[in-house]
């Protein structure tokens, strides 16, 4: 040992000691067995977890050939999710020549037993990777749920992992609403437009109107398609008659092209592809209290935030589609969070 | 060779290196601030050019769309001073990001940091810009005119 210390420099010695006394140690019989049986999880879904819509995993499991096959696999959420919520039976591969996801069946399908979500599998094989869909219910708003996926294989071994916790957000999604002359007044509270015969039984309700002038209206070019609150000044508003009682102060601020994902993946032609979401601290954090009370020549894609005369909501408006030239219609998609 | 000429022959090529290196770092010190082309308090180069005006000015709203009428560009007179844009019916004069286009190398001043107020029609904003000499400075005032009904 002297000999070897004076070949080897002294620092070398001082990291090679603490490790050869550790090694006879270290290795205990037990540390030895090695779990065949293996797992791991992935959340596919982004953005924000909003009631009403599913976060997304894939859960995979794998044990080597010959040691067994899978048997069974579940999810348990500490929060029971809505009775949507899902665990795939079958496991996706893609088709070399199409591109497309190809589902091969390893299970019978999912089975939802309070917080649990179960497979059991029906064929013999080693390994798998299942969807699992978790559709947010309204008993999570504003709270934060995790999971823990688990697989069994017929060795009699289980495995499992925690995934989270994932915060719920407190806003509400309300799309493809359909504004137009003949339901013009829009509640925020409610996330609906109105015809006038109906919004005259709610005015304290109604925060905004939807109005688009005529073709041959001098106001056509001028105001083009707008959302007024009722408070505004009327020439902000011809030819439309309030309700009796309606008077909000509703405060707009415009945007153009914030495709939120939530709202902006859409059916159809009017889809847009996007990274952007609207989460709750952007509706906590902008100030639009001394933003005007009306916004006025909208386009297909315009965006509108708003917080309502008594301060209890702040929404994001997206628009989707106006109809036609001197078609009075939009499509409008909605994200709202109750402020107070 | 010896082992000790090698050690000192190794010596004085390191210390050669040693002094090269110590050289060229002078050197690029010395050159690199010539002051041929001195930096501003804003970090920005200062140039030869003396031209000192907008080329062109927009007013833009919340949504970042222009909130000029269509069809008519904002008339700039270099000579007054002026710049004059009409903004289409019901635009919020609070809330708008105006937007200027200099000549090569000049700045603005006040520096635009964000949404401003133009609202206040009896005493209009007024902005001047500096050339890329910092020698030449030309204020111009924004008159905005809200098109009526």
């Amino acid at each position: 040992m002297k000999s070897l210390s004076k070949k080897l420099p002294p620092l070398l010695l001082a990291f090679l000691l603490p490790l050869t006394s550790l090694t006879p140690s270290g290795c205990t019989e037990k540390d030895t067995e090695v779990a065949l049986l293996k797992n791991d999880c992935l959340k596919r879904s982004v953005g924000p977890n909003v009631v009403g819509l599913d976060i997304e995993f894939a859960y995979a499991m794998a044990t080597p050939y010959g040691a067994g096959r899978i048997v069974s696999a579940c999810v348990e959420a500490d929060i029971a999710g809505a009775p949507q919520t899902w665990l795939e039976h079958r496991y996706y591969h893609t088709d070399r020549e199409t591109g497309a996801d190809v589902g091969m069946t390893v299970g019978n399908p999912s089975v939802n037993d309070g917080n649990r979500t179960t497979v059991e599998f029906t064929v013999d094989t080693c390994a798998a990777t299942l969807r699992y869909y978790y559709r947010i219910p309204e008993e999570a708003r504003g709270k934060s749920v995790t999971f823990t996926f688990s697989a069994t294989s017929s060795a009699g071994e289980t495995v499992s992992m925690k995934m989270g916790p994932y915060a719920i957000s407190k806003m509400d999604i309300k799309k493809n609403i359909s504004a137009r002359s003949a339901a013009r007044f829009l509640s925020i509270e409610d996330m609906a437009v109105y015809s006038a015969a109906d919004a005259a039984k709610i005015p304290e309700k109604i925060d905004l109107v939807y109005l688009r002038p005529d073709g041959s209206s001098p106001y056509y070019d001028l105001i083009g398609p707008a959302f007024v609150s009722p408070a505004a000044d009327p020439q902000y508003r011809p030819g439309v008659t309030l309700p009796a009682g309606a008077n909000n102060d509703t405060k707009i601020r415009k945007e153009y092209g914030v495709h939120d994902r939530h709202l902006a993946t859409l059916d159809g032609p009017n889809a847009v592809s996007s990274g952007v979401f609207i989460d709750d601290v952007d509706f906590e954090t902008i100030k639009l209290d001394d933003m005007p009370d009306y916004a006025l020549g909208l386009r297909q894609y315009s965006c509108l935030w708003v917080e309502t005369h008594d301060g209890r909501y702040r929404a994001f408006i997206y628009v989707s589609a106006l109809n036609g030239e001197g078609v009075s219609s939009c499509t409008i998609h909605i994200k709202r969070l109750k402020i107070k | 060779m010896s082992t000790f000429s090698k050690k000192i022959s190794r010596l004085s090529l390191l210390s050669l290196l040693s002094l090269m290196s110590l050289l060229s770092l002078l050197s690029l010190i010395t050159h690199g601030c010539s002051g041929s082309y001195p930096i501003d308090e804003d970090g920005l180069l200062v140039t030869d050019r003396a031209e000192c005006y907008v080329s062109n000015f927009e007013l833009l709203g919340t949504d970042h769309l222009t909130v000029r009428v269509e069809g008519e560009l904002p008339a700039i007179d270099t000579a007054a001073g002026t710049i004059s844009i009409k903004a289409k019916f019901g635009t919020d004069l609070k809330h708008l990001y105006p937007q200027f286009s200099l000549v090569t190398d000049a700045k603005l001043e006040p520096k635009i940091t964000g949404l401003t107020d133009f609202s206040d029609l009896e005493r209009p904003r007024q902005y001047t810009v500096i050339s890329g000499n910092r020698k030449v400075r030309k204020t111009y005032t924004i008159y905005v005119e809200v098109e009526h009904l």
